[in-house]
């Protein structure tokens, strides 16, 4: 984001430091668990379940990352981006099941066959403005899930049907290990694809869209081109997330590739982190994910909750985050984030200053 | 004529549904000078300025820069061969400082001027500069007055390197001394060697510091030349002030 050079703050420091002791604990800990390494017997700092929560926190911080380049730079509320993960895992998915391609030739087009389809949708999608095209986006998001669901061909259902697609299971060794950092891969992707459009041209032009979309053409942004661009970018690294997230479950179908609460998810941790800034996605993301985990009692430490009946966790998890994004929208306009760049302090004037703005 | 036209325009017409907000207007703009335009509400002086940068797409005639036609061309375009413009309600980038607001300008705009952004920003405070914004560069743009935000508008247009400029009632609104401060901004940016044509109310600013102007009315061209002799037109004047108003001054 293009901001005003501040002078390095405490919270900035926290922050800094906070980010690179997850990143470490994220980065070193699985090697803990290899055998070669375990032989020396080290503290185990991982095990299944560790990965599965942060391969899918990984994933999230992708796709998260993703939709800020159209929702939060370029200012357009993408409420289908889930189709794009849909469509990589169901290319990487097809080509692995039916077309017997190895994983690592199948991956890259997962992004590929995204960025294709949103380039497509793009054009008349993004003809939109506002509510309509949030809607619109939406549309498509859930017509794509459905489609790959039901498209029969002489009888037969071409992408698996309701049944899903099972695909061989790949082998190399540790396999745990091997998803989660090509999971931490693909988010740190995103990041550096993020980075390098935020001090590009490209990205300068996008913010000048979000801001002011008549203005921005008259000073010369080609605003078409760059909206789909910026939609056909977000694409890829969400259809990159998808096809990983294919083999690594060996199994997709209609409600693991495309539910419709990712959708939510993504922008609620944009929103939260920070929409528009490098790391707030990202930090909303991790954030987010691990009360999802903790709320749903997947966690080590969880919370004991007697008055809640049996299975009604997930949907306790539901209101929490729904009430989280209200109060975030109101009184952290900016995100979390916004607290650790040096430009605002955590106090009681900035929640009741955001909250004299965000009121009508 | 003395120089060459860089912006020709034959039979420009624009409607909407039955109304015509401009019916075959035709003019050129020569390089180098200051053209003002003027005309009562409704005139069609804004939707002129909106089917040259290519904003409303005409429905007739044709709209030549330096020789080549640009009807219809989408406004992005228009600004790359070198035509900036302002609006008349200002249009700033919200989130951002001043000087990046004139830094995204200087990013974009006329082919030969687009850059990397390291030295946008150098362009961005030289414009700032000379528009009178460069003390308060580093500031959000919400913490501007109304004058400073036309001169931002002003600011960000110029950055683009354009050739012509095409300011649409910048002093509108404004008061007698911010005026004077506006006109010396306008001339500022002209001594820069940018031809501008200026959309206006203020018949002051006009005489002031128009070479050249144009009265529109009903969306044709009422009467054309010296700001001075154009202001004295009796057509002009009956379509300010009435017909009875110049019937009285005549007589």
């Amino acid at each position: 984001m293009i901001r005003v050079a501040g002078s390095t703050t405490l919270g900035r420091r926290i922050l800094y430091g906070l980010g690179l002791v997850v990143i470490a604990y994220a980065v070193l800990a699985p090697i803990t668990s290899l055998d070669a390494v375990q032989s020396l017997n080290p503290p185990l700092l991982t095990d299944r379940l560790w990965f599965r929560i942060a391969t899918i926190t990984a994933m999230f911080v992708t796709m998260a990352t993703a939709w800020n380049i159209i929702g939060g730079l370029t200012g357009y509320a993408a409420f289908g981006n889930v189709a794009f993960f849909g469509i990589g895992a169901y290319t990487t998915g097809m080509l692995i099941a039916k077309a017997h391609w190895p994983f690592l030739l199948a991956l890259p087009l997962a992004p590929v066959t995204a960025a294709t389809f949103a380039a497509l949708i793009g054009l008349p999608l993004l003809r939109l403005h506002g509510h309509y095209f949030a809607v619109a986006s939406l549309g498509v998001g859930v017509a794509v899930g459905e489609l790959v669901q039901n498209i029969d061909y002489r009888g037969q259902s071409v992408f698996g049907g309701a049944t899903g697609l099972f695909l061989p299971i790949l082998k190399v060794p540790d396999r745990d290990v091997f998803f989660f950092y090509l999971m931490l891969g693909a988010a740190a992707i995103a990041i550096l694809v993020t980075w390098l459009v935020m001090r590009s041209r490209f990205g300068y032009g996008l913010i000048a869209i979000r801001e002011n979309e008549e203005a921005a053409e008259v000073i010369g942004v080609d605003t078409t081109a760059y909206k789909v661009a910026a939609f056909t970018l977000a694409a890829a690294l969400t259809g990159l997330a998808g096809g990983i997230f294919s083999q690594w479950n060996a199994f997709i179908n209609q409600d693991n590739s495309f539910p419709i609460e990712y959708n939510i998810q993504m922008i609620l941790m944009a929103l939260i982190g920070g929409a528009g800034s490098l790391f707030g996605p990202a930090a909303g993301a991790v954030l987010l994910q691990l009360l999802i985990q903790f709320l749903g009692g997947t966690l080590p430490i969880t919370l004991d909750l007697p008055f809640l009946p049996e299975g009604a966790r997930p949907i306790f998890a539901q209101i929490i985050l729904g009430v989280l994004l209200v109060v975030v929208v109101i009184f952290a306009p900016r995100g979390i984030i916004d607290f650790f760049g040096g430009r605002s302090r955590l106090s009681l004037a900035y929640f009741k200053r955001s909250l004299r703005e965000t009121s009508i | 004529m003395e120089a060459a036209a860089l912006l020709e325009l034959k039979g420009v017409t624009k409607r909407f549904g039955g109304v015509a907000a401009l019916n075959g207007v035709s003019a050129t703009v020569a390089k180098g000078e200051i053209l003002g335009v003027i005309g009562p509400n409704g005139a069609g002086k804004t939707t002129l300025l909106n089917c040259v940068s290519g904003v409303y797409k005409p429905d007739a005639g044709d709209i030549k820069w330096q020789g080549q036609s640009i009807t219809g061309l989408a406004p992005h375009r228009v600004a790359r061969l070198g035509i900036g413009r302002t609006f008349q309600i200002v249009k700033p980038f919200g989130s951002m400082s001043v000087r990046e607001n004139a830094a995204v300008g200087a990013l974009f705009g006329s082919g030969e001027a687009r850059r990397g952004p390291k030295e946008a920003f150098k362009d961005a405070d030289r414009v700032l500069e000379v528009v009178g914004l460069r003390a308060k560069a580093d500031l959000p743009v919400t913490s501007l007055t109304i004058p400073d935000r036309k001169r931002l508008e002003v600011a960000r247009a110029v950055a683009t390197q354009p050739k012509l400029l095409l300011l649409d009632e910048v002093m509108a609104g404004l008061n007698s001394v911010e005026v004077d401060e506006a006109l010396d901004m306008v001339r500022a940016v002209h001594a820069t060697g940018v031809t501008v044509v200026l959309i206006e109310h203020v018949m002051r600013v006009i005489v002031g510091v128009c070479t050249r102007a144009i009265v529109l009315d009903f969306g044709q061209v009422l009467a054309e030349g010296e700001p001075e002799v154009v202001l004295r037109d009796e057509r002009v004047i009956q379509a300010y002030l009435g017909e009875r108003y110049a019937k009285r001054l005549k007589g």
